[in-house]
C-alpha cells in the first residue's frame, strides 16, 4: 500500500489548483457543493454528499454551443472553444460511477457529444472513499461500493495521519507520479457496507409498464425536475436559439442548450398538441424505466448509481427503493 | 457626464400624443429616451419591464393616462398598482428605486412630457451605468451577511466524508 | 381519541359516506418522513397521520384532483372526483380563500378537514432532536384555519407572542449594493429545476410564463440573470396571492431563501393596498380594480 501524508496531500493540492481548475466539495451557507477552489483549505473534508452531484462540470447546466454574428450578407459561425483542464478531487464513488454512465451516451455511442468529449478528455477523476455509507445511500444496491475505486483515475482512502493511494488508469499515474509516496505494510481498510434491498431486477422494472401503482405515485408527484437535476445521470436537454443584444447593423445570436428533464410536463409534448406523457405517472414511470431498462438496453450500464439524493431531495418524498420494492413483490 | 439609456413605455392614447405635442411645441427634451408605444399603461407587464433592465436599459420611464381617463376604464389603474410593487421587489433585489419611474402625461401635456423626461434622466446621470445586467457568471462568493440560510433539502442524507 | 384518529375516522367518514371521493392527507413514508397521501378507500384512511412534521401545502394538489389531471398512466377515461376532501392548516387554507377567488374550483368541491395548528417542526426526519418551531411558524398567529367544514384539535386559548422577522428585516437593512451582491450569490446557486414553483399552490398557470416556447420573457440559460428574473417575476405573480406556507422554500434543493422575496412583496401589499391574501374569497387588488375605485373619476 502506498500512502501521502496530509501535508503532502495539501501542498499537492495547491499546486494543483494553480495549474488546472480543482474542483473540490466545499461548504456554503447551505451545504456542501463541488466548487472550484484555489486551494486545499477551502476543501469540505468532513462533510455529508455533496447536494449536486459532479456532472454539471462535463455537462454543465447550460452552455453555448454556437454563435452566429450576421453583419450584412456575412455570417460568421463560432464555435465554443474546447475545454480547460481541469481536476475532480473528492469526488464520491456514486458520482464517479454517474460520469462513466454518462461517457456511454455521450462518447462511447456514435454520434459522439463533442462538447462534452472535449470536457471528459480534459478532466481527471480523483476519488476520496466514504468510510461508510448514509442513512439513504445505496451504492450496494447497484453493484458499488462505498470505496469502490473502479471508475477512478486516482483514488484516496483515508487513514487519519496518511492517506492511502492508487492510481487506476495511465492518466492517473502520471498525475501521481512526482508525488512522495511512502510504502507501507497492510492493506486499506474497507468501508463498511450496508446491504441494502428493494430494487426490482430489469425483467421485473419492464413488466412493471402496465401496474396500476404507477398513476398512484403519479398522483402525488409534482412533476418538478428536481430528481432529474441533482441526478448524477439524468443527462436530457434541450437546444434553443436566442438573439444576443448585438452592435448596430448586426445581428448576433447564440445556440444555446440547457438541462431538461422528462419529469416536466412538456416534455414530451408533440406538434399538434398531443401529449403521450400528459400524466404524472407516466413521466415518473419513464424517469425510472429509464434508468433500469432503456438505458442499459441501449448503452450498456444501469443509469443508477445509488447516490440517494432523489430519495433525500423529493419534495413529496417519492422513493425509488420503495416503488421499486412494491414493484418486486408484484413481479415474484 | 454618463448618459443614460432610458427605455419609455408610452401609452398612445395619451403620453405618446403628449410627447408629439412636445416635439411640435419645440420643447427640448433629452435623447436618452427610446419610446415603445404601447396601447396602454396597463400592458407594460412587469416582466417587460424586468427584460429591459435584463437587455442593459439604465431607467424604464411608463407614462400612461392620468387616472379616471384611460380609454380602457381601468388600464391605469392596474399599472399603478403593479408597478409599486415592482419597484419594490427590484429595490429589495438591490437595485436603485429611481431606475424605474410611473407617471401620468395626458395627450395635451407636452411641457408636462419634456418635464418628466428631463427629471428622470437628470436624476440617472449621477448614477452612472446600471450594473442590473450581468455578463457570464456572478461572484460565486457566499455574501456571507450573517443571517441563517435554509438547509439545502438534499443535505440531510450521505455519510460525512471521512 | 387523538387528534390522529379523529382526523382518521373524519376522513373515513366522508369516504364510507360517499360525501367525497378522494381525501388528501399525509401519510408517514421510508425514514419516517411525513409526505402527502392520496386515498380513495375509507379502509385506507388508517394510513393517515396528523403531526408536528405535515408541513407540505397540500392545497397544491386540489386543482389537479378536481379536474381529472390526476397522474393517471393508463387510457382509461376515469371520471375525476366531484369533491374532494383535504387536511388543512391554517396557512393553507388561506390557499383555498386565494384559489376559490380565482375560480379554480367551487366551495361546494371542497370538504376541508381543518387542523387547529402549534406550528410545524424544523427539519424533515420526523426523529429530530431538540425539535424546534419552524421560523415561519414562530411568526405566525394563526391557529384556526379560515376555510374548514370540521374542526379538530383544541386551539390553544393563549397564543405565544408572535415574533418579529428578523431575516426579512436583515435584508432590508443592507445597502443596496451588499443587497444585490446577496440576492445574486443566493440566485446564482439555483438550478432551474422548477420545485419551487410545482411545490406552489398558486403558481397553477397551464403553461409558465416564464417557459413559454414562443414568447421569450426570460431565456433558456441557467445562469443568473435569467435565474433572477424568474425569482423576481414569480414573486410578482404572487404578490398578494402567496399566503406564505413558504413550500417554495422548504422544497428548495439549493436552499434559497425565496420566501423573503414572497414576505418582502405580501408586506407591501399589506401596507400599500389593505390586503391580506387569503384571508377572504377576494382576489389580489393587484390582479384587479379596487371596489372603491371602479367608480373614481
Amino acid at each position: 500500500m502506498k500512502t501521502l501524508s496530509r501535508e503532502n496531500l495539501n501542498l499537492w493540492l495547491d499546486g494543483l489548483a494553480a495549474q488546472h481548475a480543482l474542483i473540490a466539495p466545499h461548504l456554503e451557507a447551505p451545504g456542501v457543493f463541488y466548487r472550484p477552489v484555489q486551494r486545499a483549505q477551502e476543501i469540505a473534508w468532513e462533510a455529508g454528499r455533496p447536494v449536486l452531484s459532479a456532472k454539471e462540470f462535463l455537462f454543465p447546466p447550460s452552455e453555448r454551443l454556437l454563435k452566429v454574428e450576421k453583419r450584412g450578407p456575412d455570417v460568421r459561425l463560432e464555435a465554443s472553444p474546447s475545454a480547460a483542464p481541469q481536476v475532480i478531487f473528492g469526488l464520491r464513488p456514486c458520482d464517479a460511477r454517474g460520469i462513466r454512465v454518462l461517457d456511454t451516451a455521450f462518447v462511447d455511442t456514435p454520434p459522439i457529444d463533442s462538447r462534452y468529449a472535449s470536457r471528459r478528455e480534459n478532466t481527471l477523476l480523483v476519488g476520496l472513499a466514504c468510510r461508510s455509507m448514509g442513512a439513504s445511500c445505496f451504492c450496494t444496491a447497484v453493484g458499488l461500493a462505498p470505496d469502490d475505486p473502479r471508475d477512478m483515475d486516482v483514488m484516496f482512502s483515508d487513514r487519519g495521519a496518511t492517506l492511502a493511494v492508487q492510481a487506476l488508469t495511465p492518466r492517473g499515474e502520471a498525475l501521481i507520479a512526482n508525488l512522495p509516496l511512502v510504502e507501507e505494510l497492510g492493506e486499506v481498510e474497507p468501508a463498511s457496507r450496508r446491504e441494502v434491498g428493494g430494487l426490482p431486477t430489469a425483467e421485473a422494472w419492464k413488466e412493471s409498464y402496465s401496474d396500476a401503482r404507477w398513476a398512484k405515485h403519479g398522483e402525488r408527484c409534482l412533476s418538478c425536475r428536481l430528481c432529474a437535476y441533482v441526478c448524477p445521470t439524468c443527462r436530457c436537454y434541450d437546444v434553443r436559439d436566442e438573439a444576443l443584444p448585438s452592435p448596430p447593423g448586426e445581428a448576433h445570436f447564440e445556440r444555446l442548450r440547457a438541462w431538461d428533464s422528462c419529469m416536466r410536463e412538456g416534455y414530451r409534448l408533440t406538434a399538434g398538441g398531443h401529449n403521450p406523457r400528459a400524466a404524472s405517472g407516466s413521466r415518473l414511470r419513464n424517469r425510472l424505466l429509464c434508468k433500469f431498462v432503456y438505458y442499459p438496453h441501449q448503452y450498456g450500464p444501469a443509469a443508477c448509481t445509488g447516490c440517494g439524493r432523489c430519495l433525500d431531495a423529493c419534495p413529496v418524498n417519492l422513493d425509488l427503493l420503495e416503488i421499486g420494492g412494491a414493484l418486486q413483490e408484484a413481479a415474484q | 457626464m454618463y448618459e443614460p439609456k432610458v427605455i419609455g413605455f408610452l401609452c398612445t392614447w395619451c403620453s405618446y400624443t403628449g410627447a408629439d405635442s412636445a416635439g411640435t411645441s419645440r420643447l427640448k427634451t433629452p435623447w436618452n429616451l427610446r419610446a415603445v408605444r404601447v396601447p396602454c399603461s396597463g400592458r407594460v407587464a412587469p416582466e417587460l419591464i424586468l427584460r429591459a433592465f435584463d437587455q442593459g436599459a439604465d431607467g424604464v420611464l411608463v407614462l400612461g393616462c392620468h387616472i379616471g381617463e384611460c380609454h380602457y376604464d381601468s388600464g391605469n389603474h392596474r399599472a399603478a398598482k403593479r408597478i409599486p410593487l415592482l419597484l419594490s421587489i427590484l429595490e429589495f433585489a438591490g437595485m436603485q428605486p429611481e431606475r424605474l419611474r410611473l407617471d401620468w402625461v395626458s395627450a395635451s401635456e407636452g411641457d408636462r412630457y419634456a418635464r418628466i423626461v428631463s427629471e428622470f434622466v437628470d436624476a440617472l446621470r449621477p448614477l452612472g451605468p446600471n450594473t442590473w445586467r450581468i455578463n457570464g457568471a456572478a461572484p460565486r462568493a457566499d455574501a456571507a451577511i450573517g443571517m441563517p440560510l435554509p438547509a439545502a433539502s438534499g443535505l440531510s442524507g450521505g455519510a460525512p466524508c471521512p | 381519541m387523538s387528534i390522529s384518529e379523529a382526523m382518521q375516522s373524519a376522513a373515513r367518514d366522508v369516504l364510507a359516506s360517499g360525501q367525497v371521493q378522494r381525501v388528501i392527507g399525509y401519510e408517514t413514508g421510508p425514514h419516517g418522513r411525513v409526505r402527502p397521501a392520496i386515498i380513495d378507500r375509507p379502509e385506507e384512511a388508517e394510513r393517515l397521520v396528523w403531526s408536528a412534521d405535515c408541513t407540505h401545502n397540500l392545497t397544491v394538489y386540489l386543482h389537479r384532483a378536481l379536474t381529472g389531471e390526476n397522474g393517471r398512466a393508463s387510457r382509461e377515461a376515469v371520471a375525476p372526483p366531484a369533491r374532494v376532501a383535504i387536511v388543512v392548516k391554517p396557512c393553507d387554507s388561506r390557499a383555498i380563500n386565494v384559489l376559490l377567488a380565482e375560480h379554480q374550483f367551487s366551495r361546494e368541491q371542497v370538504f376541508a378537514i381543518g387542523m387547529a395548528c402549534e406550528g410545524m417542526r424544523q427539519g424533515a426526519p420526523a426523529s429530530a432532536p431538540e425539535a424546534t418551531l419552524q421560523a415561519r411558524c414562530l411568526r405566525c398567529r394563526e391557529r384556526v384555519p379560515v376555510v374548514h367544514d370540521v374542526l379538530l384539535g383544541e386551539p390553544p386559548s393563549a397564543l405565544p407572542e408572535a415574533l418579529p422577522d428578523e431575516a426579512l428585516a436583515h435584508v432590508r437593512d443592507l445597502p443596496p449594493a451588499e443587497r444585490a451582491a446577496f440576492w445574486l450569490s443566493q440566485f446564482d446557486r439555483c438550478i432551474r429545476c422548477y420545485a419551487c414553483r410545482q411545490a406552489c399552490p398558486m403558481c397553477n398557470c397551464p403553461t409558465c410564463l416564464f417557459e413559454q416556447e414562443d414568447a421569450l420573457w426570460v431565456g433558456m440559460r441557467i445562469a443568473p440573470s435569467e435565474k433572477r428574473t424568474f425569482h423576481l417575476g414569480r414573486a410578482l405573480h404572487l404578490a398578494g396571492r402567496c399566503v406564505g406556507c413558504n413550500e417554495c422554500e422548504r422544497v428548495c434543493p439549493m436552499g434559497i431563501p425565496i420566501g423573503l422575496l414572497n414576505r418582502h412583496l405580501a408586506e407591501t401589499v399589506e401596507s400599500l393596498y389593505g390586503h391580506r391574501a387569503g384571508m377572504q374569497p377576494v382576489l389580489s387588488p393587484v390582479t384587479g380594480m379596487l371596489s372603491a375605485e371602479e367608480s373614481a373619476p
